[in-house]
């Protein structure tokens, strides 16, 4: 009754929980790095040190960054996630007793 | 059982329907959202000088809180302000729990207001379990679609309050009225306000049971003498079902009449009386629940009730403990560092950079030059005049200044100068120091040295 109804509550899929655990961690990571990354660079000055001729506002420069490093962070936790989940378990059977 | 409505998110996990219960938790709860909510919506509205009192500047690079103006260069102010409020969440954590999961959590406090935005809307938990089982029909349209609007609309209110906070928002409000938002601030406010509503409408506890990383590790900084939400096992057992005019003593049954409403209340899902859990954010709905029940049945009070494992094994807790020290003497020391670091703060920077085209010139009367650029930095608001020296060799003039330079508030003056010396006194590679002080403050002062460089003897 009430009781089952809120046993099957508690569960997400394993692989929706990796999922949601990566974009949610490198969101955070990618929030400090950009922190830190734009309290030391301007966005403005870098993009004129790749190429005079670049033209873009700051705003746009802070949400590049903001991205690049969000993307880099899921991919690492991505894909650590990926093998730590999916590394072939030590068999129980060749453990020593 | 339940069809998810929201198949997307919940593919493979029961909705959760937390039942509403009133109570003293309950009442602390909706007034600390409120609060919070409160000061969160009207904070970019305030105004300090005439100017946005909160306005993270990201365009200009300044950031204005209150009367103070931080600057790219203050950013370790910033870092020591973010280590500041980790270990005040550990000290906070170790004294009295999770008290900051249950009550000033923003997925928390966003939740509590779209679960009243969802009662208002659908009613209570049985009538919206019943609205999800039953077929659609125009009534459960009207009551999903007003719920609807009503999540979204706070949701885009969010996300552009929250744009606010790096925008100014009067111009934003006329803005939005006008329905003219500009690019980036479209995006991030369609951004912010499309988590708002994903998190608080429909991922909920969902985000502290698996995505939250201080739900996973606050129990390092959990000890016996920790503030926790407990049911009193000893008392409860056995639990079951009994009519009110039972003694429970003679029946042989504890205080818990098995009734389930901590468990409905429990907005993770849990069950309080299985011990304590990693998913319990301690929010006290059960509590409240059960309080309810115990005057109901004319038992005391708190037979699910704050309290610590020591005095649940009827042991002392001691509140004051080295671990309380340890945290508090940290916190002690960063926040006075913090507090002289900024009042220690000098309103002005200055950069020295080397021409880095040339070491040197030669000229006329056996003189050699270098070439600088100085970038004076006003962190004051207010226009300023400073004198700038330089010293270190003998001799040494400074060309490219007459008197005193002039720089607005929270401007950036870019001073190309060249400095000469006797070629006699100057072989080599030597130090030099520049120096900016402020003619109206001569406490306003700051020094940066450089290299002056001179033909190799």
């Amino acid at each position: 009754m009430i009781d089952e109804e809120y046993r099957g509550a508690k569960q997400w899929s394993r692989d929706k929980q990796a999922v949601f655990t990566v974009i949610w961690i490198s969101f955070l990571s990618a929030a400090v790095a950009t922190m830190i990354f734009f309290a030391v660079f301007d966005p403005v000055e870098l993009g004129g040190m790749l190429d005079e001729d670049l033209n873009f506002s700051r705003d746009a420069g802070y949400a590049a960054g903001f991205f690049f490093f969000w993307v880099l962070c899921a991919l690492c936790a991505g894909v650590t996630a990926f093998l730590v989940r999916t590394a072939p378990k030590r068999d129980a059977k060749h453990r020593p007793k | 059982m339940n069809k998810p409505e929201s198949a997307g998110m919940y593919a493979s996990a029961e909705k959760i329907y937390p039942r509403e219960i009133g109570g003293r938790f309950d009442k602390l709860s909706k007034l600390a959202t409120t609060i919070l909510l409160g000061l969160f919506y009207a904070a970019p509205w305030l105004l300090w000088d005439g100017r946005q009192a909160f306005l993270f500047d990201l365009p200009a690079r300044k950031f204005h809180l209150l009367g103070l103006t931080l600057w790219p260069q203050d950013f370790p102010y910033l870092a020591l302000l973010l280590i500041i409020a980790a270990l005040s969440l550990f000290f906070f954590t170790a004294l009295a729990g999770r008290l900051w999961c249950g009550f000033a959590c923003p997925q928390t406090v966003w939740t509590e207001a779209f679960i009243w935005m969802e009662q208002f809307t659908e009613g209570t938990r049985s009538q919206r379990m019943k609205l999800d089982k039953a077929p659609w029909s125009i009534t459960k349209f009207r009551k999903k679609a007003s719920k609807q609007f009503l999540w979204i609309t706070f949701s885009m209110w969010t996300g552009f309050t929250f744009v606010g906070y790096f925008t100014p928002v009067r111009e934003l409000g006329i803005d939005i009225l006008e329905l003219s938002v500009g690019g980036s601030t479209l995006f991030w406010g369609l951004f912010y306000g499309f988590a708002t509503y994903g998190n608080a409408g429909y991922m909920r506890e969902q985000v502290c049971k698996y995505m939250c990383p201080y739900a996973r590790f606050q129990s390092a900084m959990f000890d016996k003498d920790t503030l926790i939400i407990s049911y009193d096992e000893k008392r409860g057992e056995p639990r079951g079902s009994r009519k009110r005019s039972v003694d429970p003593k003679e029946a042989g049954l504890g205080d818990c009449i098995d009734c389930q409403l901590c468990v409905q209340v429990c907005p993770t899902g849990i069950d309080i009386r299985e011990g304590l859990q990693y998913e319990c954010i301690a929010c006290a709905a059960c509590i409240d629940a059960c309080d309810s029940i115990m005057d109901k049945m004319n038992y005391p009070r708190g037979l699910v009730r704050y309290t610590t494992e020591h005095s649940l094994k009827n042991e002392t807790t001691r509140v004051l403990r080295p671990r309380m020290f340890v945290y508090a003497t940290l916190l002690l020391i960063l926040v006075s560092g913090l507090v002289i670091a900024m009042t220690s703060r000098t309103p002005v920077i200055l950069d020295v950079i080397r021409d880095r085209n040339s070491l040197y010139r030669e000229i006329a009367d056996n003189f050699v030059e270098n070439i600088y650029t100085l970038k004076i930095i006003n962190q004051s608001n207010d226009a300023r005049s400073f004198v700038v020296t330089v010293s270190g060799l003998e001799n040494v003039v400074l060309d490219g200044v007459d008197g005193e330079v002039r720089v607005d508030g929270g401007g950036v003056l870019s001073l190309p100068v060249r400095v000469r010396a006797r070629r006699d006194d100057a072989y080599g590679v030597n130090e030099i120091l520049f120096s900016v002080v402020a003619t109206d403050d001569s406490s306003v002062v700051m020094a940066e040295d450089s290299r002056f460089i001179g033909p190799m003897r």
